[in-house]
């Protein structure tokens, strides 16, 4: 089934009772050529570029509950490549360049829009640190605007340019950044791979990872035992649990991010903001809600809710930043699971047992990543070779200290990102 | 060289009333910190002999208005209106803190009702009685804040933080003032 | 949540910073190699259920604490002084 403007006049046209299931909701097979655990972005991506660039279509994707049911589903749907080191921004370059060719791959509606985000600074050291970072960006390949503080008032004019505390001084605008609908990435690449032949497979938890001699072989589900020589945990969240069935302890803490949406308003911010004083950025979904979160609720935790002071000072930032907002009703707030690694940058790597791979440690901000990891750890699970832009991504970076990427340059350390 | 004149934090923010809450700024004299390094009765029998105070509990102040010896954290008081004696440095670590400190008297009918909107704390006069002291937050500062009286706070903020208080506290007084209105 | 501090009480999260794996309490010898000090400094085991980590009441007493809590519930069961606790490994 193919979407087109054509076909979406002709079912408007006779009830729209043409439109089939967008995927298949498989059967367990006995054996698969690889499997992959956990059916969210980055699972779903990984099966679609496996089967898509390596013609491996004999695979299946094994979620324990419904696909894009986890923070793929709950995210404040950020697209942007604005990093600042090396392994980062090649990484998130290439993603990006994936995101904007990605509807017509998948033929498929994500809603990607490059509105353009605007991260805030507020004083001369912030500028400074901006700057650099926009010519890292830039020598990157991707784009990057610095603008002073009038440059800044057209885009924003609603910001409280009065705050004597927190002046805004200028922000770097990274025209290409924008937002995508989160759940139809999703669905977009359950989609995509479904019609290669990739069984998605739903309701089916792991519980026990087969390993004999160092080699994997397969893993036991609640819906019976699959083999396969090749195992991908993509389970970002719950990455620790699912790694300790394979023997193998992560440098990873889990933490809530919490994220709120107001009640459908008339468009009035046409961007992606962050504010650099407070932790804090928003959008406006194409429904109207203002989407916008803050930091971590800073201790480990899998309770998918988040606590009241940290709700408190994400409204009290937007408020600083932005007080029109101040009678907007928010609708609805939640809690994602974060893998936190201690640099803050994710992790695609072989592990120490043969056939099985990892790829977790998105830390805030996977929801960009989805097509970059994907198509990073498919290469990886096929051929056994890093791919170039995720080649920093390494599991043992931290027990030898070389290649840590901290992003933040607050030290590699758990409760530090 | 030039005369340099000594002003207080609050000086041009303070005092002022609102509703039924009076904010004033308090001059309390030396203020010295005292982090026990040896016995706590030690330093809490030096301090009785030279300063008539003992070393508070936890959560406790002793003295009165011109003497005060309050709890500050684990092992740690400071002693506020007299320059301390050079006995307690025997027991612990003694350390002028005068400058470092801003301290406010918040009083009247609502004082509680109007910290209640800054200090996870509970604050009432039921829980917290005259002499109990907290260290906590204000806001997003740190601070200690200690029943004077019945209807009376002491707070204490870092200097620097000062007129962030004020406005604080000035913020929620109109709030409870407004409510009652 | 709400933490019992031993020497301040019940008080607030928002008093407390958070430091994150007891295991922190166990530092290894400077030359016990890359592995135990990646253990000690990075590897977790980041259990979904019962953990014991570190906080520090950065706005109350200033103690650190070892706390024993539930990472799905958010329930407390235990909240001792860390340097009882280190005493009591010594």
């Amino acid at each position: 089934m193919r979407f087109s403007g054509l076909r979406v006049l002709r079912e408007g046209l006779t009830g729209n009772k043409g439109w089939a299931p967008h995927w298949r909701d498989a059967e367990p097979k006995a054996e698969y050529d690889a499997i992959i655990i956990g059916g969210g972005g980055h699972g779903l991506s990984t099966a679609y570029y496996l089967a898509k660039e390596h013609g491996l279509t004999n695979i299946a994707v094994l979620e324990k509950g419904y696909l894009g049911g986890g923070n793929v589903g709950r995210n404040t749907t950020i697209v942007r490549a604005n990093y600042f080191l090396q392994g980062n921004s090649e990484f998130y370059s290439h993603s990006l360049k994936l995101w904007e060719g990605l509807e017509e791959d998948l033929n498929y509606n994500v809603m990607h829009s490059q509105r353009g985000l605007i991260n805030l600074f507020h004083s001369d050291g912030q500028r400074d640190a901006f700057a650099r970072r926009g010519n890292s960006m830039i020598n990157q390949g991707d784009d990057a605007v610095l603008l002073d503080r009038e440059g800044v008032r057209k885009y924003l004019p609603y910001l409280d340019f009065d705050n004597v505390r927190f002046p805004i001084y200028g922000g770097l605008l990274h025209p290409r950044g924008g937002t995508a609908r989160h759940d139809a990435v999703a669905w977009g690449y359950a989609r995509g791979a479904s019609d290669r032949g990739v069984d998605l497979i739903q309701q089916c938890e792991v519980t026990g990872i087969d390993i004999e001699n160092g080699q994997v072989r397969g893993v036991q589900t609640t819906r019976g035992a699959i083999r396969a020589k090749k195992v991908g945990i993509v389970v970002a969240g719950r990455s620790g649990q699912v790694a300790a069935m394979a023997g193998m302890r992560l440098p990873i803490e889990s933490h809530v991010l919490q994220a709120f949406v107001t009640e459908g308003l008339k468009p009035c911010i046409d961007h992606v903001v962050s504010f650099g004083m407070g932790h804090f950025y928003i959008s406006q979904s194409d429904k109207g809600g203002l989407v916008f979160g803050g930091d971590l609720d800073f201790y480990a935790s899998y309770a998918s809710r988040g606590n009241l002071p940290m709700a408190e000072h994400v409204m009290e930032a937007g408020m600083t930043l932005m007080p029109m907002i101040g009678k907007a009703k928010v609708l609805r707030s939640w809690g994602g699971i974060m893998d936190m690694t201690p640099d803050g940058s994710p992790i695609i790597d072989q592990t120490d047992t043969k056939g099985l791979f990892i790829d977790c440690g998105w830390c805030y901000g996977g929801f960009k990543a989805v097509p970059g990891s994907g198509f990073s750890f498919a290469h990886l699970m096929a051929t056994g070779n890093h791919h170039a832009p995720a080649a920093k991504f390494r599991l043992d970076r931290f027990r030898t200290g070389v290649g840590l990427m901290d992003e933040e340059g607050t030290g590699s350390q758990h409760n530090l990102h | 060289m030039a005369e340099l004149k000594a002003r207080t934090a609050c000086e041009d923010a303070l005092p002022c009333e609102i509703g039924a809450t009076q904010l004033v700024e308090l001059d309390l004299g030396p203020i010295t910190s005292v982090m026990v390094w040896g016995s706590e009765q030690d330093v809490s029998a030096a301090m009785k002999t030279a300063h008539g105070v003992s070393f508070p509990k936890p959560n406790r102040s002793n003295g009165t208005d011109a003497t005060r010896c309050v709890w500050f954290g684990r092992n740690q008081a400071v002693l506020i209106g007299v320059a301390p004696d050079a006995s307690l440095g025997e027991h612990a670590a003694v350390v002028d803190q005068s400058d470092a400190w801003s301290a406010v008297s918040l009083s009247g009918g609502t004082a509680e009702d109007a910290l209640a909107r800054l200090v996870p704390v509970d604050l009432r006069r039921a829980q917290f009685k005259r002499g109990h002291t907290v260290r906590t937050q204000v806001g997003h500062m740190m601070t200690s804040v200690t029943r004077t009286g019945p209807d009376s706070f002491m707070i204490l903020v870092f200097r620097s933080m000062a007129v962030t208080l004020i406005h604080e506290l000035k913020q929620a007084m109109q709030s409870v003032a407004a409510r009652r209105a | 949540m709400r933490l019992d501090c031993p020497i301040c009480g019940s008080r607030d999260r928002r008093e407390f910073y958070y430091q994150g794996d007891a295991v922190m309490l166990a530092r290894p010898a400077v030359d016990a190699g890359a592995d135990a000090w990646d253990r000690y400094l990075h590897l977790r085991d980041n259990p979904a259920g019962q953990t014991r980590d570190l906080w520090h009441h950065e706005a109350g007493c200033g103690a650190w604490l070892v706390v024993t809590r539930d990472t799905v519930t958010h329930a407390v069961s235990a909240v001792e002084l860390a340097s009882d606790v280190k005493g009591a490994m010594a």
